[in-house]
């Protein structure tokens, strides 16, 4: 395995398990203050949303509709409140789609 | 009774399997794309166990991000976990150090979510070793059948599932933003941000400037109440 990609894997298990166990190592129940609360619920908003735009222009690397187009059907089943799975499958038979259609 | 405890918690996550699976299948065929080997796949969905996590870091390499880069924005999208994990130990029983440990590695959204709807006489550390034993073995799992399946994929397919990362995003965030103006505005300042950023600095660093910023922003207007 390349080292390059062991460090990715160690840093990346270590910064995913430390947030998930300091709560389970502290024998005292943990306590935020309601503003460190408040930010810490809105940074998974706020990097999802970073992640998705302006990244979706190019899901296909040569037309930044395509991108839009799947995200939109993503959107609208969402909105609809359908899992998690289903916007994943709309999505990509829309890019399937337009692929098969459009080329 | 601690036998029937794993046990009712193994069928609680039963459900979550469903879920995870084809999510793990998409990793694998996206970490592939971007690069990462067969064994690297299935290693890191079994040493990090945290999908949205892992279908970035794959989209962040196939860009060619910095390893520093990819661990910090990691860093931050698990920084929730602090407080589903608070919730999690709070409600349970005390239970011996080493077992808390060895359950908050199998912590994820889904187990939390799952955990903490139960009636409170049920969450005992059994049941959630039990839970968190069958949803972990279902991720490892399905990103091996993910790293299999992914050298018989016609290229059609392959290009499409590049919309997989972007609509698992959409598809979490969207259910809780309907009719929440504050919160479409959080998200909006949030991918606003990150596209002007995007250029004036290296993408992966943008990223995670304009998450922490528009956070900030988001501390004066997003009331308490928006938040789940």
């Amino acid at each position: 395995m390349r080292s390059e990609v062991i460090f990715l894997l160690l840093g990346m298990t270590l910064v995913t398990y430390i947030p998930r166990a300091l709560p389970a190592a502290l024998s005292e129940k943990m306590k935020f203050s309601p503003r460190v609360e408040k930010f810490l619920k809105l940074i998974p908003y706020t990097a999802m949303a970073a992640i998705i735009f302006p990244g979706i222009l190019t899901a296909d690397a040569a037309n930044p509709a395509y991108g839009l187009a799947g995200g939109a059907v993503a959107l609208a089943a969402g909105l609809k409140k359908k899992s998690v799975m289903v916007c994943v499958l709309a999505a990509v038979a829309t890019e399937l789609l337009l692929y098969l259609m459009v080329g | 009774m601690k036998r029937q405890q794993v046990l009712a918690g193994a069928k609680a996550g039963v459900p979550i399997v469903f879920g995870f699976v084809p999510v793990a299948i998409a990793f694998a065929v996206m970490a592939q794309q971007a690069g990462f080997r067969g064994g690297e796949t299935v290693l890191m969905s079994a040493t990090v166990f945290a999908g949205a996590s892992q279908i970035m870091a794959a989209g962040m390499f196939g860009k060619g991000a910095g390893i520093a880069a990819i661990i910090l924005a990691t860093f931050m999208m698990n920084l929730r976990h602090v407080i589903m994990s608070t919730c999690v130990f709070n409600r349970m029983q005390n239970a011996p150090l080493p077992l808390r440990l060895l359950a908050a590695f199998g912590l994820t959204d889904e187990s939390f979510g799952c955990f903490t709807t139960l009636e409170k006489e049920r969450c005992t550390i059994w049941f959630f070793l039990g839970l968190i034993t069958v949803t972990y073995s279902s991720w490892v799992g399905g990103t091996a059948l993910g790293v299999l399946f992914s050298s018989f994929l016609p290229p059609i397919i392959s290009a499409s599932l590049g919309i997989a990362l972007y609509a698992l995003f959409i598809g979490i965030l969207a259910p809780n933003l309907g009719g929440n103006v504050r919160l479409v505005m959080l998200v909006l300042l949030a991918g606003g941000m990150n596209a002007l950023l995007c250029r004036v600095m290296d993408s992966s660093w943008a990223l995670i400037a304009a998450t922490l910023a528009s956070a900030c922003f988001g501390l004066f207007f997003v009331e308490d109440t928006d938040l789940a």
